[in-house]
């Protein structure tokens, strides 16, 4: 049950937050202008505070039902764990400051950290991947990690070409052409949770021993939980008809 | 400096700085939640343009604020199992619940819906859009308790039982119930009303002495201030007395600075656990519970002066110098805030888990250069982020509502095709 309960919020996260990083990644080449730019984002901007939560209650799934494991896992990769986070924090700052103030050279500040943080996450998440699957580290460990952040982007390329309109619509079909945009999304995010799965399949799982009170408790609130996504995913089922807030 | 330092010193300061900056905005954001959900619902039922400027401006600058409170959060919460994760092992099977539950029962559901909330203005119908804010206000109010829960767990452990040398859920009714996370979580809760009340107040006060044109929004809106942040402060108080019954006995001794009291805990803990030093940095104690305390006085002297001041119409518009006092007023919450967390967090020390976990033992096997290399890019990110955040709210506050861009338009509105 332990299991099922973090698999479902860490693969949860990887599908949903692996697009919205996809998309920051390919920033510069979805949009060439600022304006461009900030359409892209605005197909982004609803999902991706609501997708990185997800990482937040795998922590809290890891502390509270695999203590061993989340001390273990963190402790061992310091460094890359804390490249990870200040990519992510990064990141989420470009994507909430860049609105804030109009000039061209704050957008280029805030879109060059949405674009750095994207990447620095993917790389991280690769490298973080490559030790657990394959136990792999050292520069060697790059190229499943590249592999890897090439995963996230073309999850990220199908996700905005289901989002966006006209021109950055074509550019975002750049590799599934006249495809199904639902069929490619779906593939793209099998293939990131395929990962995910095979990465979890090499961890010692061990749970602690607050699970029989911890683990229904979850598991009820799984269904609300879902629920709230799906508000969002329903409210912001269209495509984007222009910038939003941020 | 930080090369003369021990490893666990600096992960102590990391998470201090984390945690600190953390707090900063966090006590903002939970009390400027409660006062937007307050204005969105007079503002709903009324329909007045008035409440319904208000929601916006006070709204914008309650989302300018919460994105640093998240990315503080994230990291606070990541830290535990990187630079703590003696902790983690050793009590997560007891406290980790707390932990775990905030993230599903309180953060999980404040960030989906806040985000529902900004980008859905003008999309949702707006009873809907009304019930999202006041789910965001509960649900970090939930986040918050849970979180006491945890940091009361580790101050006063109750409710878990030890095997084979670590602990375990025990009563879990008897974690919650732990006075020392409930009157906590009073005693926050309220604080972080005080913080907005004068926050609110000041920024207000602030647009009446430089006689914006929006007079009566801002009059409004100053009112609402000192009216949450006069009996707020009491409360704050009344919590914080209650909490003083409850210190441990080296911290209350290390506050009152009572040599023959500090000795008695000092014995106490070396006959449980063997030689040591039990005993919390004395200046750092007085210091932090001295702060909260004399300002806890500063603003409930000024909020009951406001709170008078306030009935007289001529006065709010035109008494300057008390405008520039509210103003100057802002940070002063957010200083005791800093103090009175200072106070218990050094107070516990050198305990992690109180009596049965030292922060020593609670250590990552990290080495020295990887705790160096992540207190500082953690203190400069957040440094500079920190900065940028407060020029930005204070930019938005000075621009008044006139700025606002939250709600401005209606989000994904069909581009108007010219058919001539």
């Amino acid at each position: 049950m332990e299991i099922f309960i973090l698999a479902f919020f860490a693969l949860g996260y990887l599908v949903l937050a692996g697009a919205d990083i996809g998309v920051g990644m390919l920033l510069p080449y979805l949009g060439r202008t600022s304006g461009e730019r900030r359409e892209t984002i605005a197909a982004i901007a609803p999902f991706f505070l609501g997708n990185e939560v997800w990482l937040v209650a795998t922590a809290g799934v890891l502390v509270g039902l695999f203590p061993k494991l989340e001390g273990d896992l963190m402790a061992a990769h310091y460094s890359l764990v804390v490249v990870l986070l200040l990519s992510w924090v990064i990141r989420d700052m470009g994507l909430w400051l860049r609105g804030r103030v109009s000039g061209p050279r704050w957008w280029s500040l805030w879109d060059g950290a949405i674009v750095a943080g994207s990447w620095g996450l993917a790389l991280s998440w690769g490298l973080l991947l490559s030790d657990v699957l394959l136990g792999m580290s050292g520069p060697l460990a790059l190229l499943p990690a590249l592999a890897l952040a090439a995963l996230f982007a073309t999850h990220g390329l199908a996700f905005a070409a289901l989002r966006l309109r006209g021109t950055l619509r074509e550019r975002a079909a750049v590799l599934s052409g006249g495809a199904s945009e639902v069929r490619t999304l779906a593939l793209t995010a099998a293939a990131v949770a395929v990962v995910g799965v095979l990465a979890g399949l090499r961890l010692p799982l061990e749970a602690g021993t607050s699970g029989a009170l911890l683990a229904p408790v979850i598991l009820v609130m799984m269904p609300p939980l879902v629920a709230s996504q799906a508000w969002v995913w329903w409210t912001f089922r269209h495509r984007v008809s222009g910038p939003s807030y941020l | 400096m930080l090369l003369g330092m021990e490893t666990v010193e600096l992960a102590r300061l990391q998470f201090a700085l984390t945690a600190g900056a953390h707090f900063l905005f966090v006590a903002l954001t939970l009390g400027l939640a409660t006062l937007v959900a307050l204005l969105q619902t007079r503002a709903t039922f009324g329909r007045d343009p008035v409440h319904q400027a208000m929601t916006r401006f006070w709204g914008q600058l309650y989302i300018i604020n919460y994105a640093m409170g998240i990315v503080t959060g994230l990291v606070m919460e990541f830290q535990l199992g990187l630079s703590w994760s003696g902790l983690t092992k050793f009590a997560g099977n007891a406290f980790g619940s707390a932990l775990a539950l905030e993230t599903m029962m309180a953060f999980f559901v404040e960030a989906t819906f806040l985000g529902l909330w900004i980008f859905g203005w003008n999309k949702l119908n707006r009873w809907a859009h009304l019930t999202l804010i006041w789910v965001v206000t509960l649900t970090a109010y939930a986040s918050a308790f849970w979180i006491m829960v945890a940091n009361g767990f580790l101050q006063h452990p109750v409710g878990h039982r030890v095997q084979d040398g670590v602990l375990h859920l025990g009563d879990f009714g008897a974690m919650v119930a732990n006075p020392a996370a409930l009157v906590a979580f009073g005693h926050i809760l309220s604080g972080a009303l005080v913080v907005a009340g004068f926050f609110m107040a000041g920024v207000s006060a602030y647009h009446l002495r430089r006689r914006t044109a929006e007079q009566d929004f801002f009059r409004k809106s100053l009112r609402v201030g000192i009216t949450v942040a006069l009996p707020a402060t009491l409360v704050t108080a009344t919590f914080g007395g209650i909490a003083f019954q409850t210190l441990q006995p080296a911290k209350s001794a290390a506050w009152v600075g009572n040599a023959g009291r500090m000795a008695e805990a000092q014995a106490e803990m070396v006959a449980l656990h063997g030689p040591g030093d039990y005993l919390p940095p004395v200046a750092w104690v007085q210091s932090g519970a001295m702060t909260m305390l004399i300002l806890f006085a500063l603003m409930f002297f000024f909020a009951g002066l406001s709170f008078l001041l306030m009935l007289f119409r001529p006065v709010v518009r035109g008494l300057r110098i008390w405008h520039w006092l509210l103003t100057a007023m802002i940070p002063v919450p957010f200083v005791a805030m800093l103090g009175g967390w200072i106070f218990r967090e050094m107070g516990r020390q050198p305990w992690a888990v109180y009596g049965l976990l030292t922060t020593a033992e609670a250590m990552s096997p990290v080495s020295a250069g990887q705790m160096r290399f992540s207190v500082i890019a953690f203190t400069s990110v957040f440094a500079v982020l920190i900065v940028i955040n407060y020029w930005l709210l204070a930019r938005a506050a000075r621009r008044g509502p006139a700025g606002v861009t939250l709600g401005d338009r209606p989000i994904e509105a069909a581009v108007p095709v010219a058919t001539f």
